[in-house]
């Protein structure tokens, strides 16, 4: 008894050593994490809506969005940049979108995806998300559905989450808009 | 025992890969392009190194009845170093390799290696072997990551090597395609072996 | 959609559409290895399933009332292999005390479960799987995609087993035998399976 005593104890002892060094390590990395994930976003939402400051506001939903001035005007609303998520085929997609005071797309990015490579993961192409430049909320189904979405080949389930996700944020921010005005 | 024969005798002779056959998972998974496979490469060598040279250090301590779930815990720890360094520095890499970084820690390779060499040699010896065979997957990987990464994009570390009237045949980057490049590298490396004797 | 419906589209999943060993690409060093004969196979395969399960409720209890509680994620990887690990040498102690004719049949295998890929691969993805409508596993999802999952991981060692037993008897140059053609198999398996990708259920 007293021998598997022992034993466990050794482990333990062996464990805890490894968890705190891994504990230490975290505190070092993880401020870097976040501030690597901070500066990509606000990278991305800058090269969606160039030569705007951008003011972070959410809709009584709670949906986050910014609203971009222009830096030379600030009462010159330029547009809006969201982030919407929808599952799609093997993953949740995630698409920062950029608006004009329209509510017309100026233009989008794919952040986050782990569809199939080859096949869904080419939604992250320039190719593939240049389409969606001015489009409006109606327009946002794929050509299937009988909207102007040009759907991947062989990947039409990642362009509908993503031509719905970004649908969906729009209408919610026009939805927020239209109750403040 | 000679250093440079324990570095060396992973490349070729015991490369893991292709002659012991262990570490097939991420051998499939990760070759879809010459980067994944350097990258995954060096972060099982480094784990692999660290790993051999501190249980090299603790064989003498550690009781032989526990020495698995001891040996275990020293991986999964230096598997949770390199997992949090490259999402901190190289965030792409990291999700690229996405779950299989976390999956070095049951790579067979380490664990075998912890269990038939760094347990029972000292530690400069098992930091060769942890090198060498480290360098010998790292390297297979490569192989096989080239064929793939040719023959399904054309390209090279993301450079267009083939030209563009090439039109690239997907199946290679995609699942099917690893192991028939596997099977047939296998055969051919086979053949040699054969033709030599 | 109805739970049994929600239960339905992760079996197909885990069998069929993203099949543990021919699309995600786990568990294949018993895959090549223990797929000679076909008892083995099964009793490989019945004992993977076993573990994947409870391999799955023990590490999402782990992750939701340990890890994420107190914000030890980047433990994560510690925590679930020591917990496999323990499991597999309970299961152990339970087989050769119950049924040690199976013990005996299983040999080094049973052990060697600790590194299948596949057990902890389905522990980590468990934990960042979606339903349909996006929310996350919840218990009985997680312990369900264990049990389907190694049904996946089984069925493809079973059929693997079968063509390799024929296998044996078919001419074939002597660079290819073993693993090269073993490997060529499960590639044609593989495309084979590609066919159903397409399905949304």
């Amino acid at each position: 008894m007293m021998y598997y005593l022992k034993l466990g104890f050794i482990l333990l002892i062996f464990c805890v050593v490894a968890t705190g060094i891994l504990a230490y390590l975290n505190t070092l990395t993880a401020p870097i994490i976040q501030d690597r994930k901070t500066k990509d976003e606000i990278d991305t939402r800058e090269k969606l809506i160039p030569d705007a400051v951008f003011a972070a506001d959410s809709t009584a939903s709670g949906m986050q969005y910014f609203r971009a001035r222009a830096k030379e005007d600030s009462t010159l609303v330029l547009g809006y940049t969201f982030i919407c998520s929808q599952k799609g085929y093997s993953s949740e997609v995630k698409t920062m979108v950029g608006i004009d005071k329209d509510f017309k797309v100026l233009a989008i990015k794919v952040i986050d995806q782990a569809e199939t490579p080859g096949l869904g993961a080419n939604c992250e192409q320039e190719g593939f998300s240049n389409q969606f430049k001015n489009l409006a909320e109606a327009d946002l189904k794929v050509d299937k559905d009988g909207g102007q979405v040009v759907s991947l080949s062989g990947a039409t389930i990642t362009s509908r989450a993503i031509a719905s996700s970004i649908q969906a944020g729009i209408a919610a921010i026009k939805a927020s808009m239209g109750a403040e005005l | 025992m000679n250093f440079f024969k324990e570095l060396t005798k992973g490349i070729i002779k015991e490369n893991p890969i292709f002659v012991i056959v262990l570490g097939m998972c991420p051998t499939l998974a990760v070759t879809t392009s010459v980067k994944n496979a350097i990258g995954m490469g060096l972060a099982a060598t480094f784990v692999l190194l660290c790993s051999n040279i501190i249980i090299s250090l603790i064989k003498d301590i550690t009781p032989s009845s526990i020495r698995i779930p001891v040996y275990v815990v020293v991986i999964a720890a230096f598997v949770s170093v390199v997992n949090m360094l490259m999402e901190a520095y190289v965030p792409a890499l990291h999700k690229s390799l996405g779950l299989f970084i976390p999956l070095i820690v049951v790579n067979c390779i380490i664990l075998g290696r912890a269990e038939a060499f760094a347990s029972k040699n000292n530690v400069i010896m098992s930091a060769a072997d942890g090198i060498g065979m480290g360098l010998g997957f790292t390297l297979s990987l490569m192989v096989v990551s080239t064929i793939r990464e040719l023959l399904g994009a054309g390209t090279w570390l993301g450079i267009k090597i083939l030209p563009a009237t090439y039109d690239p045949m997907l199946v290679a980057i995609l699942a099917p395609g690893a192991f028939l490049t596997l099977g047939f590298l296998m055969a051919i490396l086979s053949m040699v072996k054969e033709k030599k004797q | 959609m109805t739970y049994l419906g929600e239960i339905f589209v992760m079996a197909m999943t885990a069998i069929f559409i993203q099949n543990f060993i021919l699309s995600r690409f786990l568990g294949l060093c018993p895959y090549l290895g223990v797929s000679k004969k076909l008892d083995s196979a099964i009793g490989m395969g019945l004992a993977v399933i076993f573990v994947m399960t409870l391999a799955s409720a023990f590490c999402y209890l782990i992750d939701i009332f340990l890890l994420r509680r107190f914000g030890l994620e980047y433990l994560q990887t510690i925590a679930f292999i020591l917990t496999i690990a323990a499991l597999v040498q309970f299961v152990e102690m339970v087989i050769q005390k119950n049924a040690p004719a199976l013990y005996k049949s299983l040999g080094v295998f049973l052990p060697l479960i600790t590194t299948n890929c596949a057990v902890l691969g389905v522990a980590i993805l468990n934990t960042g799987m979606l339903r349909s409508d996006g929310t996350a596993y919840n218990f009985l999802d997680s312990v369900l995609n264990g049990f389907f999952s190694g049904v996946g991981f089984t069925l493809m060692l079973l059929a693997m087993a079968g063509i390799r037993m024929r296998l044996e008897m078919v001419e074939m140059p002597k660079s290819m035998k073993g693993m090269p053609i073993a490997l060529i198999l499960a590639g044609t398996m593989a495309l084979a399976f590609y066919g159903f990708m397409g399905f949304k259920i």
